[in-house]
């Protein structure tokens, strides 16, 4: 089910736990890895300007360069890559979002894995010269499942047992369970399938009284069963619980009590925030948050 | 050696010259070439007496040397007031010299020419204004750059952008091919958002033909994706063409006439072949300019004007908040100290500085647009106009240009520029990066898309 991945990286430390996950995945599933590095956008008209990831001084882009830098990243790579049958190194000039995704249409993976947020690192070479991160950019668009690692925690994935799939019950949520669906059953592991109701945001100004939250729980865990459970014939191990609280806490508690080595989410096409770049919407704090990968699905 | 391998008088052909130039990093090779390159003072005084028409001569001549433009260029006085920045002496001490020696100048001097054309003015035509007898430095210095383009003596960057046009008729190695593809790609990205959006191509007859600024398929494919998003929303009934969408000519900036002439005639050419009722054209300030001021008369047409009514992109924005094809909510309006850049090149060289006030009077909350000192015909250049954002050679000379506009900026205490043209986009950012003040840019779409309204029938239903 996985048999072209694309990683895309800074091929620093920041996507270390990332690489672990996505050699792992391509060396488990025989499959073909794609490293993708972006150097940036040169500046301005055609100075062939970028900053070097690494030192952040200036240097003029030239093909001599471009293959220094794919030298570095087999450098980096080198004890992973040799576990690997069939790998790739691209390293290529745009905005980080746009060129993974550019990536991504031209060679169809059959899953994207990035590393987490880099944070507000005042001096990153990948400008800020627009709004959002490159994350929730490819997260909201990818035309296929973006899996991603943000803490070091989440990286030691020695094979899958235990997926976690919370859900909102929209439809976004449904491509999200077809592609859950077809990972267990690929992958033979258990399932467990989760939803929060939220007792916080959604009802501002009052709070539901414990008669509500619990009627509420009840149409939820009705809802699963009707949703859900008649297309899981074949799964032999599954499991499914609703909780109630703040959804990404309540997710990221819940994986952790089922050990689970992924958790699988929607991402709704809601648009990327235009003021704020922090991570905001509940999948975006589960990434933040998950002791395991997590895999976001948009469509 | 008289001609070199990538610096000579021969423009940039085809693909594989193209590549190679490039692969002289940063034009080391170039420049040190072009030290030996030869003038061919001949070729030089004849184009002189072809091209030097009544207009420039007489402003030559008439110059009572008064210094009245001094003050009036931003890079005189952001240079300590250095009496060789004047732009009456930049312009006699080069284009008047050659003029006086009938051509019969060495290599030396065009080096020097050439520092002073693309490093000393941004054609921002601002000392034009301010010249008692109206004499614009600025026309003058783009003559000037074709006399050296002829000659070899250009920036590699230069070379190099003339010669994308010259090869993909765009000023990037963007094809018809990755064009079309890259806004479809775009409209896919964004459908589910905005239900029934698309992007008809080379549609004939339609109300707007939109052409852009291969910057945007190249690196920033957002643009058109909200370009496309506005003229949804709008109900607009528009197209782009397959060929001829690119408006920008970095071959102006080069000053390779021929090359500026290709270009524009393959834009006409699209609204000849598509008929559209207008064009309108991105957010970018040289491309207007190229299109849609000079061009016509690069293409010889005796009407001075394009084939089918041509406007910017600011135009057609504030005709549609004004009669309400798009519609804003008040409540989403810019609630912060906003700013506003003129671009030179459609502002003071095409009069367009109420309509842009006007697009402000609708998304920012009253109160907080606040005016740069000066402003609008009277602006300063962005600090990176005429090609001057490109060239790596005079990057030193840029980042101090870009001061006059960062402590404009921080006179007024904006928190955020809006800046309609890309290539002030572009010197915003890199005054950002330079100097860190702390602020943020953005062109209009996104600010518009932000805010605006959605027609109950476009909306999306879950």
């Amino acid at each position: 089910m996985f048999k072209k991945i694309l990683f895309a990286t800074s091929a620093t430390e920041a996507c270390d736990h990332a690489a672990r996950v996505a050699f792992n995945m391509a060396k488990s599933y025989d499959a073909q890895i794609c490293i993708l590095h972006v150097l940036g956008v040169p500046t301005r008209g055609f100075s062939q300007v970028v900053l070097d990831v690494k030192t952040k001084e200036k240097v003029t882009l030239d093909d001599e360069y471009i293959a220094w830098v794919e030298e570095e990243i087999k450098v980096h790579y080198s004890k992973q890559i040799a576990t690997v049958q069939n790998y790739e190194i691209k390293v290529v000039i745009g905005l980080p979002h746009r060129e993974i995704l550019r990536a991504a249409r031209e060679t169809a993976p059959d899953l994207i894995v990035m590393g987490g947020s880099t944070g507000d690192d005042e001096d990153s070479v990948y400008k800020k010269s627009m709004v959002g991160s490159t994350l929730q950019r490819v997260a909201k668009v990818a035309p296929c499942p973006l899996l991603v690692v943000n803490r070091p925690a989440a990286s030691f994935w020695g094979g899958m047992s235990n997926v976690v799939f919370g859900t909102d019950f929209s439809k976004a949520s449904d491509a999200a369970f077809r592609f859950a669906l077809k990972l267990v059953k690929a992958l033979d592991c258990e399932l467990h399938i989760f939803h929060a109701l939220d007792i916080g945001s959604m009802h501002l100004g009052r709070s539901m009284t414990q008669d509500e939250i619990e009627s509420n729980l009840r149409e939820s865990l009705r809802r699963i069963r009707g949703r859900y459970i008649p297309e899981m014939k074949d799964i032999p191990e599954y499991d499914f619980e609703v909780w109630e609280g703040i959804p990404y806490v309540e997710i990221v508690k819940y994986a952790r009590e089922k050990h689970a080595d992924l958790i699988i989410m929607a991402h709704h096409t809601q648009k990327a925030s235009q003021e704020d770049t922090r991570l905001g919407s509940n999948i975006e704090q589960v990434i933040v948050r998950a002791g395991c990968p997590v895999i976001s699905i948009n469509r | 050696m008289p001609e070199g391998k990538f610096c000579n008088k021969k423009p940039v052909e085809t693909e594989e010259e193209l590549k190679a130039l490039l692969g002289d990093t940063g034009g080391k090779q170039y420049y040190e070439e072009m030290k030996s390159l030869d003038v061919d003072q001949a070729l030089l005084w004849k184009t002189i007496q072809n091209t030097l028409k009544s207009r420039m001569k007489t402003w030559l001549e008439i110059c009572a040397h008064c210094g009245m433009c001094a003050d009036s260029c931003f890079l005189y006085l952001i240079n300590d007031q250095d009496p060789k920045q004047v732009p009456a002496y930049k312009i006699q001490s080069t284009l008047g010299e050659i003029v006086k020696r009938k051509g019969k100048v060495n290599n030396e001097f065009m080096r020097m020419v050439m520092e002073t054309a693309w490093a000393k003015c941004t054609c921002c035509n601002r000392c034009g204004m301010y010249c008692p007898h109206g004499i614009d430095m600025g026309v003058m210095f783009g003559y000037l750059r074709g006399l050296c383009y002829q000659q070899g003596f250009v920036p590699w960057e230069m070379k190099i952008g003339a010669g994308m046009h010259r090869v993909y008729r765009a000023q990037m190695d963007v094809t018809d091919e990755d064009f079309v593809e890259t806004f479809e790609w775009m409209v896919e990205e964004y459908e589910e958002d905005y239900p029934g959006l698309e992007v008809p191509v080379d549609k004939e007859g339609a109300d707007i033909l939109y052409t852009v600024n291969a910057r945007e398929v190249k690196h920033y494919p957002e643009d058109l994706a909200e370009a496309a998003i506005l003229f949804h929303l709008a109900g607009e009934n528009w197209t782009v063409p397959t060929s001829g969408w690119e408006q920008t000519s970095l071959a102006m900036f080069a000053g390779d006439w021929a090359a500026c002439k290709m270009q524009v005639e393959h834009v006409y050419a699209a609204m000849e072949r598509l008929k559209p009722k207008r064009m309108v054209g991105t957010e970018c300030g040289h491309a207007h300019r190229a299109t849609v001021v000079e061009g016509p008369y690069w293409a010889g047409r005796s009407t001075g004007k394009p084939p089918v009514e041509s406007i910017h992109y600011v135009e057609w924005l504030a005709e549609a908040l004004r009669e309400g094809k798009l519609k804003i909510d008040p409540s989403k309006r810019l609630k912060k100290p906003v700013t506003l850049q003129d671009s030179c090149n459609y502002v003071r060289n095409n009069g367009l500085k109420d309509i842009t006030r006007e697009i402000m009077s609708y998304i920012v909350e009253p109160g907080y647009f606040k005016e740069m000192s000066p402003n609008r015909e009277h602006n300063y250049c962005c600090g990176g106009g005429g090609g001057f954002n490109g060239i790596g050679l005079f990057r030193p000379q840029r980042n101090k240009a870009l001061i006059t506009k960062r402590d404009q900026i921080l006179n007024v205490g904006a928190e955020m520029v809006i800046a309609p043209c890309h290539n002030c986009w572009d010197a915003i950012r890199d005054l950002e990066e330079e100097y860190k003040i702390g602020i943020k840019w953005s062109f209009l779409k996104p600010l518009v898309i932000s805010m605006v309204e959605i027609p109950e029938h476009l909306k999306l239903q879950e």
